[in-house]
C-alpha cells in the first residue's frame, strides 16, 4: 500500500504536474487569442468587403450600384447600374490558377461586350510576378477588347516576359469573364 | 476523382515542389543532405508524419475548430497535434519496428520544426481539400520533399568528392547555389497544364 | 549579459541568417521584394521579443520535460496574435506574406533563442536578445530582398529604377533566391577572412 501511494506521489510529480502546467499555459494562450480575435474579427471581415467593393469600383468607375446575379465557385457576376439606374455593364470576378496558387481577377465588361478595365484582386503568385501582372502596361492591353488571347496563342495580348503562365492565367480569366458577361448582356436584350 | 488525385499528386511532387518552388522544409533540406542514405531516411520519416498530420489536422479542423467557430486557433492547434504526433510515432516505432526506429531515430524529433509539415496542414485548409485529397496532398508533398532532398544529396556527395571550390564558398554557400540550379531544373515542370 | 550587449551580438555576431544559418524557409520565400522582406522581418522580431520576454519570466515555473512543448504553445500564441493584427490592419501585407506568417511558429530561430537564451537569462537581456536577433534577421532579409527586387523587377520598394529590359525574372523566382543567398554568404565569409588577415598583419 505504501509502495502504491509512493508510486502515485511519484507519478503526480513526474506526469500530472507537467501536464497540468502545460494545460494551464494552453488555456491562458487560448484565452488571449479569443480576446484578440474578438477585437479583430469585425475589422478582418470588413476588410474583405472593402477590398471587393474597391475592386468593383476600380473596373467600373461610373457605376453607382451593383447587383449580384450569379455566384459560382470560380465565377461571380455583378451587374452594374449608373446613378439613373440604367444598366451599364457587368463586373465578373474569376478565380483561376496561376503559377503557384490561386489568382482572383476582376473584369469589368461594358454593355457593348468590351472590357472596360481589369483588376488583380488577390494573388498568391510569386510576389514580383503578381506585381507585374497588376502593372498598367500589362493590364491596359485588355481595355476595349471583346476577346482575349495571348500572341503566342494567336491573339494580340503580349505576355509579361518570363511569366507566360501568369499572363496566360490572367488572359484566360478575362476570356471566361467576357463569355459570362456577354451571355448576360444577351439575356438582357 | 481519380483524375483529381493524379493532378494533385503530380503538381505537388513536380510542378509545385514543396522545397524547390514553395520554399517549405528548407532547414532539413540543407541540414540533412550530406549523404544520400540519411536524406532518404529523413524523406521517409517526413512522409510518414506528413500523411498522419494531414489526416489528423483535417479531422481536428473540420470536426472541432469549425463547429466551435474557433478557426483562428488553427496554428496553435496544428502545431500541438504535430508535436504530439511526432512523439507518438517515435514511441510506436521504438516498440513495434525497432529497425526502422534506429534508421530514422535522430531525424524524428527534428520533424516537429519542419515547416513543410505545418505548411501542408495550413495549405489543406486554404485549398479546401476534403479528407481524401488532404491525405493525398500530404503524401505527395512529402514525396516531392523526398525527391528533392535525395537528388540534392546525390549532387552534394559528388561535389564533395570531385570539385575544387574556393574556400569561402565551401559548405553552405555552394550548397545553396547547387540548390538554386536544381530549382532551375524543376522550373521546367512549371509549364505543365493539367 | 546586459541589454545592449545582447542586442548588438544578436544583430552582428550571432546574425541568425548569415552566421547561424537558421530560418531559411521564410528567408528565401519572402525576399522577392523589399516591402515583404521588411514586413516579415518585423513580424518575426515582434514574436521573438515577446516570446523571449514571456519565456524568461516563466522559465522557473516550467518543468524541463515539457519545456519545448510550452515554448511552442507560447510562440504559436504570439504568432496568431500577429497574424490576426496584420489581417485586420495591414491586409495587403498579410495577403502577400500568406502562410509564411503562421509558419513563423516553426522558424527555427525563435525556438532556438527560447531554448538557448531566454530559458537561461533574466527578462531584460532576453528582450535585448530578441530585438537584436530579430533586427539581424530583418537586416538580412532587407539586403536579400533589395538585391532580388533590383535584379528581378528592376525596382526598389516598387519604384522602378532600371530600364525594363534589364531585370531578369529568374531572380525573383525560387532559383534566384537560392543562388543570391549562397553567393552573399560566400561574400561574407570572404570579407570575414580579409578582416582577420588585416588584423594578423597589424
Amino acid at each position: 500500500m505504501t509502495a502504491f501511494t509512493a508510486e502515485l506521489k511519484n507519478n503526480s510529480k513526474e506526469i500530472v504536474r507537467p501536464a497540468l502546467i502545460l494545460f494551464l499555459i494552453t488555456v491562458i494562450i487560448v484565452g488571449l487569442l479569443a480576446i484578440v480575435n474578438g477585437l479583430t474579427e469585425d475589422k478582418i471581415a470588413e476588410n474583405k468587403v472593402i477590398a471587393y467593393q474597391n475592386s468593383l469600383k476600380e473596373v467600373m468607375p461610373e457605376a453607382a450600384s451593383f447587383q449580384q446575379v450569379k455566384e459560382e465557385e470560380t465565377l461571380t457576376v455583378e451587374q452594374a447600374f449608373d446613378a439613373s439606374g440604367a444598366y451599364i455593364g457587368s463586373c465578373v470576378l474569376v478565380t483561376t490558377t496561376g503559377y503557384g496558387g490561386d489568382l482572383e481577377v476582376m473584369v469589368g465588361v461594358g454593355a457593348d461586350g468590351k472590357v472596360t478595365s481589369i483588376d488583380i484582386l488577390s494573388s498568391s503568385e510569386t510576389a514580383g510576378l503578381g506585381a507585374k501582372a497588376s502593372g498598367e502596361s500589362f493590364r491596359g492591353q485588355f481595355v476595349g477588347k471583346s476577346e482575349a488571347k495571348l500572341t503566342k496563342d494567336g491573339g494580340d495580348i503580349d505576355a509579361i516576359s518570363g511569366a507566360t503562365i501568369t499572363s496566360r492565367a490572367v488572359t484566360n480569366a478575362v476570356s471566361a469573364a467576357l463569355e459570362a458577361a456577354q451571355s448576360i448582356n444577351g439575356e438582357g436584350k | 476523382m481519380f483524375k483529381e488525385i493524379i493532378v494533385i499528386s503530380l503538381s505537388a511532387i513536380l510542378v509545385e515542389n514543396f522545397v524547390l518552388v514553395k520554399f517549405l522544409g528548407i532547414c532539413p533540406f540543407l541540414g540533412v543532405s550530406k549523404k544520400t542514405e540519411t536524406a532518404l531516411g529523413m524523406g521517409m520519416a517526413v512522409t510518414f508524419v506528413m500523411a498522419l498530420a494531414s489526416l489528423f489536422t483535417y479531422l481536428l479542423y473540420t470536426y472541432i475548430l469549425v463547429p466551435l467557430d474557433m478557426e483562428y486557433l488553427n496554428t496553435v492547434a496544428f502545431i500541438l497535434v504535430i508535436a504530439v504526433l511526432v512523439q507518438l510515432v517515435e514511441m510506436v516505432l521504438q516498440k513495434m519496428l525497432p529497425t526502422l526506429y534506429n534508421a530514422l531515430g535522430i531525424y524524428l524529433p527534428l520533424i516537429t520544426t519542419n515547416c513543410a509539415v505545418l505548411g501542408v496542414a495550413l495549405l489543406n485548409v486554404q485549398e479546401g481539400y476534403n479528407l481524401l485529397y488532404s491525405v493525398v496532398f500530404g503524401i505527395a508533398a512529402a514525396l516531392g520533399f523526398t525527391l528533392a532532398i535525395v537528388l540534392f544529396a546525390g549532387v552534394r556527395e559528388k561535389l564533395a568528392m570531385t570539385a575544387k571550390i574556393s574556400k569561402h564558398m565551401e559548405g553552405f554557400p555552394i550548397a545553396l547555389v547547387t540548390a538554386g540550379l536544381i530549382a532551375l531544373a524543376f522550373m521546367g515542370f512549371s509549364g505543365f497544364q493539367f | 549579459m546586459g541589454f545592449f550587449k545582447a542586442l548588438k551580438e544578436g544583430i552582428f555576431k550571432n546574425n541568425p541568417t548569415f552566421v547561424q544559418l537558421l530560418g531559411m524557409c521564410s528567408t528565401l520565400a519572402v525576399t522577392t521584394n523589399v516591402k515583404d522582406a521588411i514586413g516579415m522581418g518585423l513580424s518575426a522580431t515582434v514574436v521573438l521579443t515577446c516570446s523571449n520576454a514571456v519565456i524568461s519570466l516563466v522559465r522557473k515555473l516550467i518543468p524541463s520535460k515539457i519545456r519545448i512543448a510550452s515554448y511552442v504553445v507560447i510562440i504559436a500564441g504570439f504568432v496568431t496574435v500577429i497574424d490576426l493584427l496584420l489581417q485586420a490592419y495591414l491586409p495587403d501585407l498579410s495577403a502577400s506574406l500568406g502562410i509564411f506568417i503562421p509558419l513563423i511558429v516553426v522558424n527555427c530561430i525563435i525556438l532556438a533563442r527560447a531554448e538557448s537564451f531566454a530559458s537561461k537569462n533574466t527578462i531584460l537581456p532576453s528582450i535585448g536578445d530578441g530585438l537584436g536577433i530579430g533586427l539581424g534577421f530583418t537586416l538580412a532579409l532587407l539586403i536579400l530582398g533589395a538585391i532580388r527586387e533590383i535584379l528581378g523587377s528592376g525596382s526598389i520598394l516598387g519604384i522602378p529604377i532600371l530600364p525594363e529590359s534589364v531585370p531578369a525574372v529568374m531572380m525573383i523566382l525560387p532559383p534566384g533566391g537560392f543562388i543570391v543567398l549562397g553567393l552573399l554568404i560566400g561574400l561574407i565569409h570572404y570579407i570575414g577572412e580579409k578582416r582577420k588577415e588585416k588584423k594578423a598583419n597589424v
